[in-house]
């Protein structure tokens, strides 16, 4: 049985191993910059929660104490007015459902002169495109807070922004979709002798619908989401019960309205995927 | 519905039967099978339409009657501006000349200072928010999480931080925390950590396994199989994923002013509430320049950041 | 001295590894034969614990490094090296760092995480790529290699180590015939200089015998024939490989020998 000769390494070798391969045994400029980089990064970090005034959080008052503790003790469950709760919970709904439905038709519109291959003219797209940015940048709580001007209080300005909002988005969506069709099966159809009209309908059809389809169903979970907020604005919705709820003092409420927006928006994106499978065949996630 | 019928063929002819009969009776079947499931969604669409229109009082007349105010209110709002005084200078009482940008813009300098702070919220959150995925990702990670429970409570901390608009918990903030940015900061850290740890945990459980086990031959502990075996194959994605999270967070840091969490939305808000005029205007232009000109600096640094060779 | 006892891995009702007893010396270099599916895998991975036996024992020197826990049982992985068919190296990692890992287990936490390797350290893993050939190549990423080097670099990252024993589990299936030559060269030429024990997984015959003491023979997880190659009769390696007889003897020919480029490019596809 012969022993075991562990590889060892001498004063020398080591003194060979670094005239031969010196940044092995570390760069010391590359440590620098790294050591740089870190200290920049803490640095900022430290001095912006020092300038956003960090200390704040360790002067938990008595009012931020006492709702923390209402949010897990629920109080006089039987009086709260859960048609209002729901009620709200069903506008929020019907808010995204009506303004994804009206976005996507003016994106069926706009994204056909957003697209290269059916708008040639460079001018149009870009000026098209450049606005469907505007509608885009601005966030649908804006636009919430704009239309509350314009047509006062109620989901009819949240309906408005939902659309505005997911008209940008969609048309952009829409319009990459519709330069992504596969040319070699829009001629297969034209080599059949087929009209404009036809070419449409059997060449580009069964290409994008599925796409729009699933698009528009992806941008209706977003919607919901964006849509449980908007009341905070006045734009009507479970936002408006919940901030109702929270100005009242009712942090229980809250606390449980809260608990419906995340399961309404875990159901919403379950049913959409549902769907998703239906139209497109594709497994849901 | 096309190409995974491919592997089972939908109907078989036998030997001896005529293939059109055959063919025939199973098209009437599908349809009869689609047409089945297409009316019931037509029949689902029209009862969600109808009953969306109704909870929503979205009426066609309320609709008409709301139209030409939405033109008006962009009238009132619009800046009115004198092609003759445009670039007009200060007076010599300090006061600018109406219809002069400058007079448009008089409060420009509040609006940039906030602008700024809007930014700071953005980053600092971003930061704070990337930094809790980070660490909540790999126990997160179906593959790497070293023990069950650890995985599952991971998980659902990430799906509760996630699940909550920020500017939910930007409002439950201000009343703790008092009207000011920090409330605004840590809503905003708190959403990032969920979505960004969701998606840093789905590349996660996309690394190979390979480096891992390699580690974990030479006697490495699980800190080390994570640091060495997953990091490097990893970080040049969650960088990704931040810059792009960062790029949505500057929205969210505009907005979440309107309940007292700092930013600029807090002064869009005042504007808009208060004023009817070219103010909220030049506010919303400022916001949007702001939108633009991060996602045009945020995707020039992920492309040259994602190419370079050195991340590690 | 590496002893097993009654060595049994069962995934469900089926064992991969059955009730294997055996014992090697030190500084033996054991080549284990087999067709695939038979086990051999399995019955490497339980040596260094990257998977644990259902029953049975495995002592390494009179201590039982089969009931190893936490801090011990890495302390054992690190004395017991493993090379990988894919080389499990860190690609977007550089060689050097890669095969500093080997010296992970001697750090504590912080300096771990920092990388913080002393210039010995360093050092020893420059030789031991020297060793091997591959120190022009320190300051690459492991990903820039092709696959015969990353397999050297893998070895060197084992040597680092310093091992007393050394497993291979099928170190040369992924390589084209001239790497596995120089891969199973350096094997051979690490067991005979530093006398650390091998053992290698090998799915052709002729690499077991042209380069191992002793062969082991698997089948359905059970040992079916040990001893010297000599021993080894072409009867009883058909058996042992059983339907896959024709690929072992044939491929065994290609993968050490350089050979006309058509079998050479027709081994590399079946290994790939």
């Amino acid at each position: 049985m012969s022993a075991v000769k562990a590889m060892t390494v001498s004063a020398a070798d080591i003194a060979a191993a670094r005239a031969q391969f010196p940044d092995a045994f570390g760069n010391p400029r590359a440590r620098l910059f790294t050591a740089i980089c870190w200290a920049l990064a803490l640095g900022y970090f430290g001095w912006s929660l020092w300038y956003f005034e960090f200390w704040k959080l360790f002067a938990f008052n008595e009012r931020a104490i006492r709702m923390f503790q209402h949010f897990f003790v629920w109080e006089h469950m039987g009086e709260w007015d859960y048609a209002g709760i729901y009620q709200g919970l069903a506008e929020t709904i019907a808010m995204a459902f009506l303004g994804t439905l009206l976005g996507s038709v003016a994106a069926l519109l706009i994204a056909f002169a957003a697209a290269r291959n059916t708008m040639p003219r460079n001018i149009v797209r870009h000026v098209v495109r450049r606005f469907l940015d505007l509608l885009r940048g601005i966030d649908s709580l804006i636009w919430a807070l704009v239309f509350v001007r314009a047509v006062g209080l109620g989901p009819l300005a949240g309906v408005l922004s939902i659309f505005v909002s997911d008209t940008g988005t969609l048309s952009k969506l829409y319009s990459e979709a519709i330069e992504n069709v596969d040319r070699k099966q829009v001629e297969g159809i034209r080599s059949t002798g087929a009209s404009p009209i036809r070419i449409m309908r059997f060449g580009y059809l069964p290409q994008i619908s599925p796409v729009f389809i699933s698009l528009s169903l992806y941008s209706f979970e977003s919607s919901v989401r964006s849509a449980t907020i908007l009341g905070i604005v006045g734009a009507g919705g479970i936002g408006k019960v919940l901030v109702d709820r929270f100005r009242a003092g009712y942090f229980d409420q809250v606390a449980f309205v809260v608990l419906n927006i995340l399961i309404c928006v875990f159901v919403i994106d379950w049913l959409s995927g549902k769907v998703r499978a239906h139209f497109i065949g594709e497994k849901p996630h | 519905m096309s190409s995974h019928h491919l592997a089972t063929p939908a109907f078989v002819i036998e030997p001896g039967q005529d293939p059109v009969t055959i063919f025939e009776k199973h098209r009437a079947e599908l349809q009869r099978s689609r047409l089945f499931m297409n009316i019931a969604m037509a029949v689902l669409f029209a009862l969600l339409l109808a009953v969306s229109i109704y909870v929503s009082k979205f009426y066609p007349d309320r609709l008409w009657a709301g139209l030409p105010r939405i033109f008006e209110y962009f009238g009132t709002v619009m800046p009115n501006l004198e092609a003759d005084n445009l670039f007009a200078a200060r007076q010599a009482n300090g006061k600018a000349v109406p219809g002069s940008i400058l007079y448009w813009y008089s409060d420009l300098g509040k609006y940039l200072q906030l602008l700024f702070e809007t930014v700071l919220m953005a980053i600092t959150a971003t930061m704070l928010g990337a930094a809790i995925a980070f660490l909540l990702s790999f126990p997160a990670a179906r593959n790497l999480a070293p023990l069950r429970w650890i995985n599952v409570l991971a998980r659902r901390t990430t799906e509760v931080l996630r699940g909550v608009p920020e500017i939910i918990i930007a409002l439950l903030l201000v009343f703790a925390l008092g009207i000011g940015p920090l409330a605004g900061v840590l809503a905003i850290a708190i959403h990032t950590a969920g979505a960004l740890g969701k998606l840093f945990s789905e590349v996660n459980e996309n690394a190979s396994m390979r480096p891992v086990e390699g580690l974990r031959s030479v006697g490495g502990t699980w800190w080390d199989e994570m640091r060495f075996g997953i990091v490097p194959q990893v970080l040049p994605n969650f960088v990704s994923y931040s810059l792009l999270r960062f790029e949505i967070n500057v929205r969210s840091s505009s907005i979440v002013g309107f309940v007292g969490a700092g930013g600029i939305g807090q002064e869009l808000n005042h504007t808009i509430s208060f004023y009817n005029d070219d103010r909220v205007m030049a506010v919303l232009i400022l916001i949007v320049l702001l939108v633009t000109v991060i996602d045009l600096i945020s995707e020039r640094l992920r492309t040259h950041l994602v190419g370079r060779e050195n991340l590690i | 001295m590496l002893e097993f006892s009654g060595l049994t891995k069962a995934f469900g009702n089926h064992k991969a590894v059955n009730n294997i007893t055996l014992t090697i010396p030190q500084g033996q270099m054991v080549g284990v034969i087999g067709r695939s599916g038979a086990g051999k895998s399995t019955l490497l991975r339980m040596i260094n614990r990257l998977a644990a036996p259902t029953e049975g024992q495995i002592r390494f020197d009179g201590r039982d490094v089969s009931a190893l826990k936490g801090r011990d049982l890495l302390a054992w992985r690190s004395e017991c090296a493993m090379v990988f068919q894919q080389f499990n190296l860190v690609g977007r990692m550089s060689v050097i760092n890669n095969v500093l890992m080997g010296r992970i287990f001697h750090h504590s936490f912080a300096t771990a995480m920092l990388q913080a390797f002393s210039a010995e350290e360093r050092a020893l893993a420059i030789r031991a790529l020297d060793r091997l050939g591959m120190a022009h190549t320190a300051l690459q990423r492991a990903e820039t290699l092709s696959g015969g080097q990353m397999q050297r670099v893998a070895i060197a990252r084992a040597l680092v180590q310093r091992p007393k024993v050394m497993l291979a589990d099928e170190p040369i299936a992924s390589l084209d015939p001239l790497n596995a030559k120089v891969v199973m060269d350096a094997l051979r030429r690490i067991n005979q200089e530093d006398g650390i024990t091998v053992l290698a997984n090998l799915h052709t015959l002729d690499t077991a015998r042209t380069y191992c003491d002793r062969i082991v023979g698997l089948m359905s997880g059970a040992v079916v024939f040990d001893g010297t190659p000599d021993q080894l009769t072409d009867r009883q390696a058909r058996e042992i490989y059983g339907a896959e007889a024709d690929d072992a003897f044939s491929e065994g020919v290609t993968s050490t020998m350089l050979t006309p480029r058509a079998q050479a490019a027709d081994t590399f596809d079946s290994a790939a």
